[in-house]
């Protein structure tokens, strides 16, 4: 009986998963956390925050958007506004901890420490940017903020965040382009 | 226009997840913290519902209900008699006069309350 429920909520879109979730059922929307919580978690490391640290705030990120959930419209997908929740979380989390302005203001990390054996990808071409530029790129392509809208997170002037999202473009394409793979097309999970 | 294409590709890069190895895992432990929140929120609704009946019922009892109903007995039969000599048409008299009157008055405002608190559980 059960597991004919999950089968039928697999098979389900997330704007429909979403309505169901809506009249309080739990399970279609534990059905949204197996399909977008690798996607929410791996956002979260992205932007610096430690595998245990992500966690934490990615199962806070999903509580508040089953209680939030009637305020989803479907304008966007459905991982994109966890994300954006997750992404808001950690912030307000580095702000409480006074870590974010330590984070702002550290010194960018010497290129080429981010290389392993010859091989870039996404998570080590991050890791050459500074905390500032990390915190910015993920927000804005990862969590698809506008500019204006990390800076507000941020408490930042939109110059500086303009500043910070080039200079750490700059290094990562210097980093993929170097990396020589080919990128794979539509990725999945943001349905 | 390379620009563009560099950040689309960036923008993918995003959206691929990782794999992680403990994915189900991480949705069961959600799993979890969602009906452990939903046990709670009940739990805490009907709490609420029999404090709020228990403060209900010693207030009617405080408030001296009973002796201001038989009070307004009496005046309610006093007032039908007079509605008996004055009443142009027989069908006032077919009303229910007296305590009844009261009773419902009171389910009234009983059912009204509990319509009033299911909003507010609601909302909250």
């Amino acid at each position: 009986m059960a597991s004919g429920r999950k089968l039928r909520f697999a098979q389900m879109h997330d704007l429909e998963l979403c309505a169901q979730a809506v009249t309080g059922e739990r399970a279609a929307f534990g059905e949204l956390v197996r399909r977008h919580a690798p996607a929410v978690r791996g956002l979260l490391r992205r932007m610096g925050a430690r595998a245990a640290e992500a966690d934490d705030l990615a199962q806070d990120a999903f509580l508040a958007a089953f209680e939030r959930i009637a305020e989803f419209r479907g304008d966007g997908t459905f991982a994109g506004w966890v994300k954006r929740i997750a992404a808001r979380l950690y912030l307000r989390r580095l702000q409480r901890e006074r870590r974010l302005a330590g984070m702002i203001e550290a010194p960018p990390l010497e290129a080429g420490r981010a290389e392993v054996e010859g091989r870039i990808d996404l998570d080590e071409g991050l890791k050459a940017l500074s905390a500032a530029e990390r915190l910015c790129v993920s927000l804005c392509f990862g969590a698809g903020l506008s500019h204006g809208d990390t800076a507000e997170a941020l408490n930042l002037p939109l110059g500086t965040v303009k500043s910070h999202v080039k200079r750490g473009l700059d290094k990562l394409r210097a980093r993929l382009a170097s990396d020589g793979r080919p990128v794979a097309e539509g990725s999945p999970g943001d349905g | 226009m390379a620009e563009l294409d560099f950040e689309r590709r960036l923008e993918r890069l995003f959206g691929e997840a990782p794999a992680l190895a403990d994915d189900e895992a991480f949705a069961e432990r959600v799993a979890r913290r969602l009906d452990r929140g939903w046990t709670a929120r009940r739990w805490l609704i009907g709490a609420a519902g029999v404090a709020g009946g228990l403060i209900g019922a010693s207030q009617l009892l405080l408030s001296g209900l009973f002796h201001r109903m038989e009070a307004a007995g009496s005046s309610a039969r006093t007032l039908s008699t007079g509605l008996t000599h004055t009443a142009p048409a027989e069908w006032i008299s077919t009303l229910p006069s007296g305590g009844v009157v009261v009773w419902i008055a009171v389910a009234v405002a009983i059912v009204m309350i509990g319509f009033v608190l299911t909003r507010v559980i609601e909302e909250i």
